[in-house]
């Protein structure tokens, strides 16, 4: 297991998740949402090539109010 | 209302309000007085949900069926790399090009950070996104901006959700003047229908505005207003205001007055 922060929790999460099973394995219900790892956007073309790594910081964002 | 059309960022639009979708009482009166403004550009945010909460969904979903176009902001980004990795995110998600790009440089007034606004704009210039930056009233950054290759500015009139209006308007006018074909918007510090006219009869393109309507006791009348109120400064900037005058000067005509107000001159 390894240690990351998503969305400012620290999560133990299995190794060598990608970010499209990290997605599955939260669980997460928002319909739109984008992810930035280590604060470097990551597309959802590159969710499977991208590995998480012990550390990794993961924000994933979506819609709300804005001014 | 017959409303002339304008281009901005690409679009053409009849609508020079550009509506905020935060601080209103209930999704309801959030969607009720975006429509009642006949806005045609409402601005957006990126946040953190939790895995569990898909609470964002109807607020995302009032704002599909709105079928008004989408400027998502980079609100409470500190640094250009934030900045643009907000806006790369926005992109994916908002399916735009537009960024209102928001960079932060002082927590208290919440003042635009001129350098990495800069900054953030030249990559995503190149990135190819039609960059909204909120700038203050500085011409010189103004002129940066410009020559980072934007083509809309939003400076501010006062510091964001204050409500004091144009603080400065011959800064305004002056960049309005520097700048004839570059789309100016107001951004931030709108209070009430009249900054509005104020801001269009300098011959702003536009204004954008959150709080004056979200905060007022009833968002849809407030919306209502403003439309009327952006109207009618844009009419009067096309009509063209007469010159102030040191003196009075009669309006009704001098010829034919009665003899007994001969003595009055």
């Amino acid at each position: 297991m390894i240690k990351v922060s998503v969305n400012g929790e620290i999560k133990e999460i299995e190794e060598r998740l990608n970010i499209k099973q990290l997605i599955e394995a939260l669980k997460y219900k928002q319909k739109g949402f984008a992810v930035a790892v280590n604060t470097t956007f990551v597309s959802i073309k590159d969710y499977e090539q991208t590995i998480i790594k012990d550390g990794d910081t993961i924000d994933i964002l979506a819609p709300v109010q804005g001014g | 209302m017959n409303n002339e059309i304008w281009e901005i960022g690409g679009k053409r639009l009849t609508s020079r309000m550009l509506i905020g979708s935060a601080l209103y009482p209930s999704p309801a009166s959030m969607e009720e007085a975006i429509k009642e403004s006949q806005a045609q550009i409402v601005t957006v945010a990126l946040r953190r949900q939790s895995a569990g909460d898909g609470g964002g969904n109807n607020f995302w979903n009032i704002i599909k069926e709105l079928n008004i176009n989408v400027l998502p902001n980079t609100a409470g980004c500190h640094t250009a790399k934030e900045a643009i990795t907000t806006a790369q995110m926005a992109r994916e998600v908002f399916g735009t090009n537009w960024i209102k790009l928001e960079v932060i440089g002082d927590q208290y007034n919440l003042q635009p950070d001129p350098f990495e606004t800069l900054k953030a704009t030249q990559v995503l210039i190149k990135e190819g996104f039609e960059v909204f930056p909120y700038t203050t009233d500085d011409l010189v950054v103004a002129k940066r901006l410009v020559d980072a290759g934007c083509k809309i500015l939003m400076p501010w009139g006062s510091p964001i959700g204050s409500g004091q209006g144009l603080m400065n308007p011959s800064n305004l006018k002056a960049i309005r003047e520097k700048f004839p074909d570059i789309n100016l918007i107001v951004d931030a510090g709108i209070g009430r229908p009249s900054d509005a006219v104020k801001a269009m009869e300098l011959g702003y393109d536009g204004i954008l505005l959150n709080s004056a309507i979200a905060l007022a006791q009833d968002p849809v009348k407030m919306a209502e207003a403003f439309k009327y109120a952006t109207k009618a400064g844009r009419l009067a900037y096309e009509a063209g205001t007469m010159q102030k005058r040191e003196f009075a000067s009669p309006s009704t005509p001098t010829i034919g007055t009665p003899f007994w107000h001969q003595f009055d001159k």
